[in-house]
């Protein structure tokens, strides 16, 4: 089955190099879901249960990273699909308190191609070893 | 990160096109704070409002692997993080460091490469360092709560737009639609006009009925593509106004001056290729009245104004063009310094009350002159302005009044690659007028032309304007036998003229081709389109023939 994934992030430029990253090897078969604040990114969390893994940026206008996951949780949405929460350097206590809010693992820009593969191969063995 | 090239290298005009406004609105945000405290308004929320947007930049320039970037937008974050906590520092040095951070900032990620040099952005971290440090009390503690702002303030410009993905177009690739659609255009005229020779001939009948609706349909379809091309061409007039708030602050600290900068109607969209040429001209404008117009601080004080002089820069859109005004609440214009230096100009200044001050100011001669610049407090160049604004198809007026200020209104085509036109004909050539120098056309009757002085006159609503014959101007013109049936009043920077033309064709919308250089070019001609028959027609340069009036005419 075609991997789909979603991406929470204010930041057009940011939406490009993702769509850089997912456009090579095997990923490039995936679907993307793309949002600009948290409130979009919240909507297309609950229509699409079948996503592989969210990538969701911290600081955005209109619900912020932490009030996405915070609600998420509230409301016990699709607890299965990983969240991964993308914070900027220098914000550890951030870190903490995304992981406290259900956030499954984060990754600090500035990153790289490969750390985002890494964090899907990761999450595909996961979800392989739960089923 | 390594030293190896970064893996998001491609993206580097996106990201100019995402940091490069905030970087902008940055360093505007600092000249108004600089302002704000001056007039010790502590402006908190001001502060607050800058953290997003530093964070983006920080972000994006990390992710880009532009140092440069990244490490002054962390510097400036820093720094406005302890401003926040401690309005004892809020001074003119931490102004002026931030607005100075600030246009640094914006002058990187405008000239955004991997092989910036880094040392401009090296030496001013130093400097955020040093200050920084230059207080005993811990910087340190500030950090969770800016973080708190960080949150609250999110990405502001970013916002509320929708998820649409931004693609990547070299604008040559725009031009050449532009074109394929301009052939389209006249392929329609060609169309239609076929078909208004069949139904003259045959009358109606089903078919033909079917056929008109289709080649209307059809008209409607191509409108809306050239609209939908147009579209994707304009960018908002902001990203020439951006870069007035330091320029009027510079300039205005450099003639001891204190100068308010208002901002209106930024989000106007108008043509890449208007915007490109429009800065120079609203620059010396800007600079003109900020060195001329303004009196010193002592002078508002005793004619009753605010010592701080407002400076407004507004745009809008009105009737499918753009408006621009310019003006400030100086002392206006000296009319009457203008009008006596003007005079010595000679016939062309000729200063009878009833010659407008706006059809004096922009004369050649006139503006550049020392002597008018320091009696009437303005007048540098205006000629140069005026000439760039016209080359554009644009206009410029102005209003003053004395003690209250003076507003100059520019009003320009949103776009150069579409031109409205009067179609003429002269000596069986088509000719592409842009409308938007067109003030008139008249028929012309007998005797309505008389000779002065070996040119034409006509009196026109109330002046005698100078008429030109349309073959004399192209040097098409041979001795006639019939005279020619119409004129055309042009008009643009207060200057007015008739052009006698054979007939009037219509009005069409006009898409520019550039002209040939390996071909002669008649000054008078700006460009070539393709008509609805398919023939070639020159657009007419309607200030260079208001220009050319004596030898001309």
């Amino acid at each position: 089955m075609p991997h789909s994934f979603l991406v929470i992030d204010d930041s057009k430029l940011h939406h490009q190099m993702y769509r850089l990253i997912f456009s090579r090897g095997e990923l490039a078969a995936s679907t993307l879901y793309f949002a600009t604040n948290g409130r979009e990114g919240y909507g297309l969390l609950a229509a699409h249960p079948e996503l592989t893994l969210v990538l969701l940026d911290l600081n955005m206008p209109e619900m912020n990273g932490l009030e996405v996951l915070e609600r998420r949780r509230a409301e016990g949405l699709h607890p299965h699909v990983p969240i991964v929460l993308v914070t900027t350097e220098g914000t550890t206590d951030d870190e903490a308190r995304g992981r406290r809010a259900g956030a499954w693992e984060y990754l600090r820009k500035p990153f790289q191609p490969a750390d985002v593969e890494r964090l899907i191969h990761r999450a595909l063995a996961e979800a392989a070893g739960a089923s | 990160m390594g030293g190896n090239e970064n893996p998001f290298g491609d993206l580097l005009q996106d990201y100019v096109l995402e940091c490069l406004p905030l970087a902008e609105q940055v360093a505007d945000t600092f000249v108004e704070l600089e302002r704000r405290w001056r007039a010790d308004d502590p402006a908190d929320a001001v502060i607050a409002s800058l953290a997003g947007r530093l964070h983006t930049i920080k972000g994006n320039s990390a992710m880009m692997g532009l140092a440069p970037m990244r490490e002054v937008a962390h510097a400036l974050e820093d720094a406005c993080g302890l401003l926040g906590q401690r309005p004892d520092r809020r001074n003119d040095a931490a102004a002026a460091l931030l607005v100075t951070g600030g246009g640094l900032l914006a002058d990187l990620v405008r000239n955004a490469s991997p092989e910036l040099d880094p040392a401009a952005a090296d030496r001013y971290v130093e400097r955020v360092r040093q200050w920084l440090a230059s207080d005993a009390a811990p910087a340190a503690d500030s950090q969770p709560e800016r973080r708190q702002a960080d949150r609250r303030a999110g990405g502001g410009a970013a916002g509320a737009e929708k998820a649409a993905s931004v693609v990547r177009v070299d604008f040559r690739r725009l031009d050449a639609m532009l074109e394929v659609l301009g052939e389209g255009l006249i392929q329609h005229s060609a169309l239609a006009e076929a078909y208004r020779e069949v139904a003259r001939r045959g009358g109606g009948s089903d078919e033909m009925d079917r056929l008109d609706q289709a080649v209307i349909a059809l008209q409607k379809t191509l409108k809306r593509l050239e609209s939908t091309l147009m579209e994707t061409r304009l960018l908002p007039i902001a990203t020439v106004f951006g870069r007035f708030p330091r320029m009027v602050r510079d300039t205005a600290e450099a003639v001891g001056k204190r100068v308010r900068l208002v901002q209106a109607g930024g989000e106007t969209p108008l043509d890449k290729a208007v915007l490109d040429r429009l800065s120079e001209p609203l620059v010396h404008l800007v600079t003109n009245a900020i060195v001329h117009a303004f009196e010193p601080a002592e002078a508002r004080r005793r004619a009753g104004k605010p010592e701080e002089g407002t400076m407004r820069l507004e745009a809008a859109p009105q009737a499918g063009r753009v408006v621009i005004r310019v003006s400030d609440d100086g002392r206006g214009l000296d009319e009457r310094a203008i009008r006596k230096k003007a005079e010595a100009l000679g016939p062309e200044g000729r200063s009878d009350e009833s010659i407008p001050l706006r059809n004096l100011i922009f004369l050649p001669g006139l503006s550049t002159a020392d002597r008018v610049s320091t009696l009437a407090g303005r007048g540098v160049g205006l000629d140069v302005v005026a000439g760039a604004i016209h080359a554009l198809g644009g206009t410029i007026d102005v209003e003053t009044a004395v003690g209250q200020g003076t507003a100059f209104t520019l009003s320009l085509p949103v776009t150069l690659a579409i031109v409205r036109s009067l179609i003429v004909e002269i000596d069986q050539e088509r000719y592409a007028l842009p409308l938007a120098h067109v003030a008139e056309t008249v028929r012309a009757e007998p005797d309505a032309i008389r000779e002065i002085n070996h040119r034409g006159v006509a009196q026109w609503r109330g002046d005698l304007i100078h008429v030109a014959d349309g073959g004399a101007v192209l040097g098409t013109g041979q001795s006639r036998s019939t005279p020619r049936r119409f004129y055309v009043v042009m008009a643009a920077g207060g200057k007015r003229r008739g052009l006698l033309v054979d007939r009037l064709v219509g009005h069409q919308d006009v898409v520019v081709k550039g002209l040939d250089p390996e071909l002669g070019r008649p000054d008078v001609v700006s460009g070539t389109t393709i008509l609805g028959d398919g023939r070639v027609a020159c657009i007419l340069d309607a200030v260079r023939i208001l220009e050319g009036g004596r030898r001309a005419g």
